[in-house]
């Protein structure tokens, strides 16, 4: 048969649906009562991609994570100005131009397949538990791909693919409609409650949180986002008394997983514009908030993490200085936001160099390329520690069965764990002359009950500033400049860094400002490019950016960092003009109700929200 | 239904259905690759070829109103085209996938107005999409290949 003919073929399916009780929010699905998605959990026994994941019986809770660092209730008790709100932010899609796509073939017993996925082995390992084979019976080949940014990971089209393919008794190609990337996987909708207390002179005392993030109707990487969204929403600030339950739950919408930012985007924008609300209750400047309670060389985090190589103070001033914050009159337009955004932890990497016989080197490494540009920097770093030029370095496409062991191309982890294997790869193959194998295991994660370990091998860092115009009549946002300052370290490929920035920069610009997917009765009803807008050269402000480096500091990673900050640098300014905004995106329709409302805080939410901690509290 | 038009510059002749997108068809009875879907609607400039000179969408273009027309794709272009070179050097795309039709938007726009403002780059490549954001490299890149710019004038 022809596409086309099962294209006709189609809409001659006909389907009876009996409807069953459902939720589509995340505060519908924890409501008493609530319809449970799953009415048992499940939890698979393969936990390759390290999520740890503890669901809560009899109800849509698939994953808690808390935080607890001192004594909240003692604390607030002792500061002089608390201040609370609930802030919240609509789901969004990945929109890579290139849709999912894979093709599977089933050869000499073996699974074969190609794809365009960030997580060859996750997807080895998931493919193999389907299939009911060993992960070496399963092969994993990964060409570039045009955009992921989160989209491609885990298994999505592979597993489609292979089951087709074994029935058909030839290779199969998957590849997604536009339409259906949105019933794919998409970004967490969450709901934030942050409470927090200072002393009049500024100095932060407590923090709490509670929040949960909407996973869909599966779980995917929900509760690995959950926790990285509840221990970063304390920000890169030293509280000695922080309490944060973060939540992951289910709902009967289609299910959202990694997104560039990883569940740090939601945290960071309610965290940060909550300062902002501190900062106007306690008469300060919210720049001079941050500086004086920002993380610095030596602070420990509320994790019990030490911080080494801190760079938030110096990504903030120059952010600031940037959008001249202190030297222009308008205060009114202006504001900022910094950020700590954690890195995949634990974690494996893992590369080989081999030396071939004219003279070329082939590197055997597992991160994919999508367009971040790790393999040209792998690339450029191998030929340094070498000492050959980089035309001399091929980067075949990865193959699990010729890569050595990587976790996977996300939380921009590769270009700085690759560094650190390189080194050790060159030293091997020194030694050895044909083949040397480089291998760097970042051990960590926190308890699920504490938030006490080790969050994050490795923090990203940065900051950002915005100046804007609002007018007051539609409510429409003009961005007029937007800066990032984001911590690099050192930079390997200039260039393709600065692309990081603006890339990471623009999509904030979508988030913070108009996209957002819309829903009725569960169902996506803006799932294709007309309705559902991402940025173009039209929306393009005033976009500028800094590399932070230092000297002898390690490569850090910059694939989404400059991302988060920019809602909350957005909201920022809009808050220094009077206008308090708590819900992303800020749509002209919010920004309106807002202004109209007098900026005035919804009590009767955030006495909800406050009932609902309080049993939340009583069950545990 | 046989329809014949030139195809980067030689001449070609397909057999298809009176609805057949020329995308398709480029991509699947010719092999041109550079020429790709992302929304399907025509609106975001993914799938932009040339026909007689003018950018279009090619996914929802249908393929016999392509007849007795020029058709250049980014392979035509032959690799080395003061636009391409522009793109490169300018490091103008993540991961390319939209870059064939910047590119081929792009040359439309310097034939007509050969220095443009950043307005007008705005406005010519409005319509397409880059999901990396690759949009301040790429304004570079058009005044590069303008002649505009000097890029090894900036740091």
């Amino acid at each position: 048969a022809t596409r086309r003919e099962a294209d006709e073929a189609l809409p001659l399916i006909d389907v009876d649906y009996d409807e069953l009780p459902a939720v589509f929010t995340e505060m519908d699905a924890i409501a008493p009562g609530a319809p449970l998605v799953h009415p048992k959990h499940y939890i698979s026994e393969n936990d390759a991609a390290y999520f740890g994941m503890r669901p809560i019986d009899g109800t849509n809770i698939c994953h808690r994570f808390r935080i607890r660092h001192g004594d909240v209730d003692r604390a607030f008790a002792e500061c002089d100005v608390v201040v609370e709100e609930v802030f919240t932010t609509d789901s969004a899609a990945h929109v890579p131009m290139e849709p999912h796509a894979s093709i599977a073939r089933w050869h000499e017993g073996r699974l074969e397949v190609w794809a365009g996925t960030q997580t060859p082995f996750n997807n080895r390992m998931d493919l193999a538990g389907i299939f009911g084979l060993k992960p070496e019976q399963v092969r994993i080949v990964c060409p570039p791909m045009g955009g992921s940014f989160g989209a491609k990971t885990f298994v999505r089209t592979e597993a489609i693919a292979a089951a087709l393919a074994r029935k058909a008794g030839r290779p199969v190609k998957v590849v997604l409609e536009r339409a259906e990337e949105w019933q794919t996987m998409n970004r967490h909708p969450a709901t934030l409650w942050m409470k927090i207390g200072a002393k009049r002179d500024g100095t932060l005392v407590a923090k709490q949180v509670a929040c949960w993030a909407n996973t869909g109707a599966h779980a995917d990487s929900g509760p690995g986002v959950a926790q990285k969204m509840g221990y970063a929403s304390p920000g890169p600030y030293r509280i000695l008394n922080v309490w944060v339950d973060s939540h992951c739950v289910y709902t009967n919408t289609p299910p959202n997983g990694a997104y560039r930012g990883y569940g740090q985007m939601q945290c960071i924008w309610a965290s940060e514009r909550l300062m902002d609300v501190l900062a106007k209750r306690l008469g300060m400047d919210p720049l001079e908030l941050r500086l004086k309670n920002i993380l610095r060389e030596g602070d420990t985090y509320c994790t019990g993490e030490t911080m080494h190589d801190v760079a938030f103070e110096e990504c903030l001033r120059r952010s600031a200085e940037a959008i001249g914050y202190h030297t222009s009159e308008d205060r009114a337009s202006k504001g900022v936001c910094v950020l700590m955004k954690g890195m995949q932890t634990p974690s494996r990497a893992s590369l080989a160099i081999e030396a071939e016989d004219d003279g070329t080197y082939t590197i055997r490494c597992a991160t994919i390329e999508m367009g971040q540009g790790a393999r040209p920097a792998i690339r450029q770093m191998a030929a340094e520690l070498l000492g050959v030029p980089m035309e001399r370095v091929t980067y075949p496409d990865p193959d699990t069965d010729l890569v050595p062991y990587d976790t996977r191309t996300t939380s921009s982890r590769s270009t700085h764990v690759m560094s650190r294997a390189l080194v050790e790869a060159v030293r091997d193959l020194e030694k050895n002359g044909k083949r040397g194998v480089g291998e760097v295991t970042d051990k960590g994660g926190l308890d699920p009950d504490t938030g006490q370990g080790i969050a994050s091998s490795h923090w990203h860092q940065g900051a950002a500033g915005a100046v804007v115009d609002v007018d007051a009549e539609t409510g429409k946002i003009h961005v007029r400049h937007i800066h990032a300052s984001i911590y690099a370290g050192k930079v390997v490929r200039r260039a393709a860094a600065e692309l990081q920035n603006e890339g990471s920069i623009i999509m904030g610009l979508g988030t913070a400002l108009f996209e957002n997917i819309t829903f009725d009765g569960g169902q996506v009803t803006n799932a294709n490019l007309s309705d559902y807008n991402i940025p173009s050269l039209h929306d393009m402000p005033r976009i500028t950016h800094d590399l932070v480096e230092r000297a002898g500091a390690q490569v850090y990673g910059l694939g989404e960092t400059a991302l988060p900050p920019v809602p909350a640098a957005i909201g920022n300014a809009l808050a220094a003009s009077g206008i308090h905004m708590t819900a992303l995106p800020m749509t002209a329709e919010r920004v309106l109700a807002s202004i109209d409302s007098g900026s005035s805080v919804d009590e009767a939410r955030l006495r909800n929200i406050r009932d609902i901690v309080e049993a939340s509290v009583l069950r545990a | 239904m046989k329809v014949q038009f030139t195809l980067n510059g030689a001449p070609a002749e397909v057999d298809v259905r009176a609805d057949e997108m020329l995308l398709d068809v480029l991509r699947e009875r010719f092999g041109l690759l550079s020429v790709r879907e992302t929304c399907g609607l025509g609106v975001c400039g993914s799938c932009t070829v040339l026909v007689d000179a003018e950018p279009i969408s090619s996914c929802i273009y249908l393929t016999p109103m392509a007849a007795g027309r020029s058709i250049t794709t980014v392979e035509g272009l032959g690799g080395d085209h003061p636009v391409q070179r522009a793109f490169v050097e300018a490091h103008a795309f993540q991961c390319g996938y939209c870059t064939p039709g910047m590119i081929l938007a792009t040359k439309r726009l310097l034939e007509e107005t050969p220095h443009p403002t950043d307005h007008e780059i705005d406005t010519a490549l409005g319509g397409n999409l880059c999901r990396c954001g690759c949009y301040l490299k790429i304004r570079d890149a058009v005044h590069l290949a303008a002649g505009t710019v000097d890029l090894s004038s900036r740091t």
